[in-house]
């Protein structure tokens, strides 16, 4: 076979890596010490693609080729496609190129198995090393670690980079079975405590001395794929939460199935796959991250599934109608944040304004606040802004989306880092 | 009365501080050329005095919160004529009310500004995103750009911070302006400049153009196409200076 240019190699590894949906490229700050590049609390965008999504990252494979065979995979073994493999100081270069024209924010390398785990974890620690030490490059660097690699490889790769993940891509432990049998749960688990286990302790041990290089500064992330294996919204978000909760896990990425592959093992999927349940998905998760919300308020085992046409949120304000409507001049900071139509800077600037004087109903929507949401479940100066008193089977008929807004995925990373300054909430996925 | 200055901060100040004499009624600052004035409307050319602006300036700042002040430092970048009595109206509001100012999110004279300087705001942040630099004979770093609001000067310190190797002009081609970041010095300039001839580009230009215009390419997935979502995301008008999108 012919050998390939440099732009052929990079097609086919921009294909192998671009359905992973992990892009956020925020939440780290790090400063440009003597060299090029910084990495910006605010995520920013440098493009945006035929699918709306964000380009952030340069998101590329080190390799498509891969000695394992999961079900879902474009890169698995069984597949027949070229396989080609970029040098460690290729994957630098490219980064630079891009980052010095500001195409891109930094780096998210990924890759295929390539003869063992170890092996493949030394090419990228050398590629990142590369880009730290020979390029002087202070951007952002997103990289995989390799389910199954030495957990001291895992902690050289985690000091070079700003983040790193490990996709646990199955939520159950029979789908991972079923669909990846070359992984074992353990064999993905084992890195992700590891890494969440040298996050905390470098985090602490940096408020004693400056000098011990930081830990993934930005956290780690999993990616979950959503429909592949006949999991249940419940089993998603209990699973999410813990991973919050334990694994001190920075995100959780959902990804719609998409087959790419024929495999008996795999769901036949007809038409799109499922994008408005990813989104519903992405909603409950921003309400547990930002609203204060309980996994279990959002679903049990008798509800085991989001409503596809009510946002989460709506869905739990129906449920709690007792505890409407509230009044926005006393309500507290927490319960504001629980009420449709009412987002997290709505409800800053409700409790800001409000020491200004009492606030009225048209206050409300000079405030950010959706009245279309909100006024079923609001009172201002004791007077209450809709024509009909809140009865779930009414109310629900209203709030109802009659085509479920277009999913905006991807955008909840524009929203981490916070104090920024600027005011990009309002236009992201999972506000609600 | 129309109340004239040269277009820079300090002499908003210089003409902020002439409009708020007693007596004074001002129903307009500009720096434009005066097109169709009402007949019996005076103007008055304020030129820059520099004791004048530093001294309204040191008021603004025991008085008004950071915030505010930002806020109207924003909104005076703003690209729509007209600002600047708005801003006016809102800076004698907050030095009439002081630390009460920052809870009139609501008023009549503090929603106008709010949302400019938002929308300045925003742009900016965008266009951190949206800047590219080709890179030039010389070694030189070149990128333009056409935003709406007057942004350059906002954007600079975040390219300074970030490529502060590097040699970078970046250029707003409309409005004739550029800020200039001199690496040896860590120092960016704003200067006048305009558009002359094709660009020089260095050798290795061309190839991560196209390196770059084949990557996007291969990015979107064909099952989540979506041109609506990408419109809504990155408007046309802010695409000429992209090479994914081919232009120049
Ligand atoms: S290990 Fe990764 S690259 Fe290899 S087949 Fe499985 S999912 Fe694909």
């Amino acid at each position: 076979m012919p050998e390939l240019t440099l732009a052929e190699k990079l097609e086919i590894l921009a294909d192998g890596a671009k359905y992973d949906v992990s892009c956020a490229s925020s939440g780290s700050s790090r400063r440009n010490r003597d060299g090029i590049g910084n990495a910006a609390q605010c995520g920013i965008c440098h493009s945006w693609t035929a699918d709306g999504r964000c380009v952030s990252l340069l998101k590329i494979l080190l390799t498509n080729a891969c000695i394992y065979d999961c079900a879902y995979c474009v890169n698995r073994r069984s597949n027949d496609t070229r396989r080609v493999i970029l040098t460690p100081p290729e994957v630098a270069e490219l980064t630079i190129g891009f980052y010095r024209r500001n195409a891109i924010e930094g780096l998210f390398l990924s890759t295929g198995v390539v003869k063992t785990p170890d092996h493949t974890m030394e090419l990228l620690i050398e590629a990142t090393r590369l880009l730290r030490e020979e390029h002087r490059f202070n951007g952002y660097i997103h990289v995989k670690v390799v389910p199954g690699a030495d957990l001291l490889l895992v902690e050289r790769l985690g000091r070079l980079a700003d983040r790193v993940s490990i996709n646990m891509e199955l939520p159950t432990r029979e789908g991972l079975q079923l669909l990846a049998p070359d992984k074992s749960r353990e064999a993905i688990v084992a890195p992700m405590r590891r890494v969440g286990e040298l996050i905390v302790q470098t985090k602490e041990e940096r408020k004693v001395s400056r000098k011990i290089p930081p830990f993934a500064p930005a956290g780690q992330s999993t990616q979950l794929i959503v429909g592949a294996a006949g999991e249940s919204d419940l089993q998603i978000v209990t699973l999410a939460a813990g991973l919050y909760g334990r694994l001190a896990m920075k995100r959780v990425y959902y990804s719609a199935f998409i087959p790419v592959n024929r495999d008996e093992r795999l769901p036949a999927v007809v038409g799109t796959p499922p994008l408005v349940r990813e989104h519903r998905l992405y909603q409950a998760d921003w309400l547990m991250r930002y609203y204060g919300f309980a996994a279990g308020e959002l679903l049990n085992e008798e509800r085991p599934n989001l409503d596809l046409s009510l946002d989460p949120k709506a869905g739990w304000a129906l449920r709690n109608l007792h505890l409407f409507p509230v009044e926005v001049n006393r309500a507290d900071y927490e319960t504001l944040l629980r009420v449709p139509g009412i987002g997290v800077r709505s409800a800053q600037r409700i409790v800001r304004a409000r020491r200004g004087g009492h606030l009225s109903l048209d206050d409300l929507p000079k405030l950010g606040v959706v009245m279309k949401r909100a006024r079923y479940f609001v009172t201002a100066r004791g007077r209450f802004a809709a024509d009909l008193a809140p009865d779930a089977a009414g109310l629900r008929a209203r709030l109802l989306e009659k085509t479920p807004a277009r999913p905006r995925w991807n955008q909840p990373s524009l929203f981490e880092g916070g104090a920024a300054g600027i005011d990009l909430r309002s236009a992201i996925t999972g506000e609600l | 009365m129309i109340y004239r200055y040269d277009g820079t901060f300090a002499g908003f100040l210089s003409a902020a501080a002439r409009a708020r004499e007693p007596g004074a009624r001002p129903e307009a600052i500009t720096d434009r050329e005066p097109e169709q004035q009402g007949l019996f409307t005076a103007v008055v050319e304020v030129p820059t005095d520099r004791d004048r602006a530093e001294e309204l300036y040191a008021l603004i700042r025991r008085t008004l919160s950071p915030g505010a002040l930002q806020t109207l430092r924003h909104a005076f970048h703003a690209g729509d004529p007209g600002r600047e009595i708005l801003i006016f109206r809102y800076l004698m509001l907050g030095l009439a009310t002081g630390r009460d100012f920052d809870a009139m999110l609501a008023h009549p004279e503090v929603i106008p500004v709010w949302k400019l300087a938002r929308a300045v705001g925003r742009e900016a942040h965008r266009y951190k995103g949206l800047v590219r630099f080709r890179h030039l004979e010389g070694d030189v770093w070149y990128a333009a750009l056409e935003p709406d609001h007057r942004i350059l000067p906002l954007i600079a310190p975040h390219f300074a911070a970030r490529f502060a190797d590097q040699r970078w002009i970046i250029h707003d081609p409309r409005r004739g302006e550029a800020v200039v970041f001199d690496p040896a010095r860590r120092e960016w300039a704003e200067t006048p400049l305009e558009a002359t001839g094709p660009l020089p580009l260095s050798a290795g230009e061309e190839l991560f153009r196209n390196l770059w215009q084949r990557y996007f390419e291969r990015l979107a997935i064909a099952e989540r196409r979506n041109p609506k979502l990408q419109r809504q995301n990155l408007p046309l008008k802010h695409r000429r200076h992209l090479p994914e999108f081919g232009e120049t």
